[in-house]
């Protein structure tokens, strides 16, 4: 086995433990290095996990993305996507995950950034004020499990921001070329940001 | 045994209680020019003021054994953070800090209940915290962010600072705080500055329903233009007109102009949707 077939074999066999595998790392001190690296990754991986956002974060970017046509639903069968419970999985979700947020901003500028999709979306002000696929309700069910002597506050705040992003699209949508309405309606979502950020502020339990 | 002896006898039970349940923690590091540091307290406060000499010392109050303090330094970059044993409420789990940085330190501070304070630094400062109260005063050269849910946040001789405020109903009061860059933006917390606005910064100050005052003396310059939605605007000082506005100004819910000289004076932006803004003048006392 030489260095290219070990590094495609790890794909399968993840922690170089194959009889094949074995024998080329006793001899190759650059493989040997990588395959630490790569332990090292999925060890401080497997510590990450508990900062990471609740699944229905996740599933609320997976369900974003696949409204928005950038993804399909994986077949039962033969999934190509890692898996959490193996080794290295979680170092392997990092880069699609961070994509994924990329992209689901993205998709939020570009829809934002647009009059014409504004007049039509403002028919749906509840909606539009959820933000890259993060609703209220999840924003209120992590505030509920973190810190619930906190969830009148935080209800009432989400309340006034939203009325914020309505009033706020409302005016964008009467003057579209207005620059100062617009400035308002980025206040307004950087509000509704900072309020999720804040129900995920690592000072919170 | 008389009333009186057996109220004696419950109330020293009681403090005797409180002291066995709270304990003191003293921590030092030594730091170089510059440092980070960074406190995070789930409940309770955090109070920093500036040390003579390069070290960091943080006075820990734990307010039950349901709270540790858990410390590390990498290289210029101190970490304290309130590690919650199982059990632990928002009683049990207080802790409150009283940390001395160097001048030059950037801190950063974290604390859901608060309150938080920061005095007499000149490196970034940055507060956050859901409930907590803010305090920061006589910072100078240095960059101050505060974030808060619905905590008032208090800014008091602020001086060449680039200044970002961002409070959702908690209540904004700004004394004295000038610099090239001095932002707030609320959705429904008042936002009062008093001061003169400085020579040449950018002012905006931003709220959906909160009302606005800005009270200035006599002799400040600046640039001003305000304008509500669906508020009122008042302005109690002449200003000279501008010819060319980026918006219709409607009497009442909008004024544009310039007071003192123009040539040395600051742009202030002072927006709202439905709260009131006033631009009043400052009486002397």
């Amino acid at each position: 086995m030489n260095c290219v077939e070990l590094q495609q074999s790890l794909a399968e066999i993840e922690d170089g433990s194959s009889a094949a595998q074995r024998a080329h790392l006793k001899t190759c001190r650059a493989c040997s290095a990588l395959v630490a690296d790569l332990n090292l990754i999925a060890t401080s991986a497997i510590e990450l996990r508990e900062a990471e956002p609740s699944p229905r974060v996740w599933n609320s970017i997976e369900i974003a993305l696949r409204q928005e046509g950038l993804i399909r639903p994986q077949r039962a069968s033969h999934s190509l996507l890692p898996s959490f419970s193996s080794r290295w999985g979680w170092a392997r979700w990092m880069v699609p995950a961070a994509a994924a947020l990329l992209i689901a901003v993205g998709v939020y500028v570009r829809q934002h950034s647009q009059p014409e999709s504004i007049a039509t979306k403002i028919a749906q002000p509840i909606n539009e004020a959820e933000v890259a696929g993060l609703n209220d309700s999840d924003l209120m069910q992590e505030i509920a499990e973190q810190s619930p002597a906190m969830q009148a506050q935080f209800a009432e705040n989400l309340r006034r921001v939203n009325e914020y992003i309505v009033d706020a699209k409302g005016t964008v949508d009467e003057n579209p070329n207005d620059e100062e309405a617009r400035q308002s309606l980025m206040d307004a979502y950087q509000e509704k940001a900072m309020l999720f950020e804040l129900a995920m502020d690592r000072s919170l339990q | 045994m008389s009333r009186r002896t057996v109220e004696l006898v419950v109330v020293g039970v009681m403090m005797a209680g409180t002291l066995v349940a709270e304990s003191h923690k003293e921590l030092r590091f030594n730091v170089g020019a510059k440092a980070g540091i960074s406190v995070n307290n789930t409940y309770g406060s955090i109070s920093v003021r500036p040390s003579t000499g390069n070290a960091v010392v943080i006075n820990a109050i734990l307010y039950s054994d349901k709270v540790e303090v858990d410390s590390s330094q990498t290289g210029n970059r101190v970490e304290i953070q309130s590690h919650l044993l199982p059990g632990a409420t928002a009683d049990s789990g207080r802790a409150d800090y009283e940390i001395l940085v160097p001048a030059d330190a950037s801190v950063v501070l974290h604390s859901s209940t608060g309150p938080l304070r920061a005095e007499k630094l000149h490196g970034d400062v940055t507060l956050e915290g859901a409930g907590a109260s803010v305090d920061v005063r006589d910072i100078s050269d240095a960059h101050v962010h505060v974030r808060t849910l619905n905590g008032p946040v208090t800014l008091t001789n602020v001086q060449d600072g680039h200044v970002e405020v961002d409070s959702l109903s908690g209540e904004v009061n700004l004394y004295q705080v000038t610099g090239p860059l001095v932002q707030v933006v609320s959705t429904s917390g008042k936002i009062s500055y008093t001061g003169d606005f400085g020579r040449s910064g950018e002012y905006r100050l931003t709220s959906h329903s909160g009302d606005i005052d800005a009270i200035v003396p006599e002799n400040t310059s600046a640039d001003v233009s305000a304008r509500s939605v669906k508020g009122e605007v008042h302005d109690d000082i002449p200003l000279q007109p501008k010819s060319h506005t980026s918006f219709l100004v409607q009497k009442g819910s909008a004024f544009v102009g310039t007071m003192g000289r123009a040539a040395v004076s600051s742009t202030v932006v002072l927006r709202s949707f439905s709260g009131k803004i006033h631009l009043r003048k400052r009486t002397a006392k």
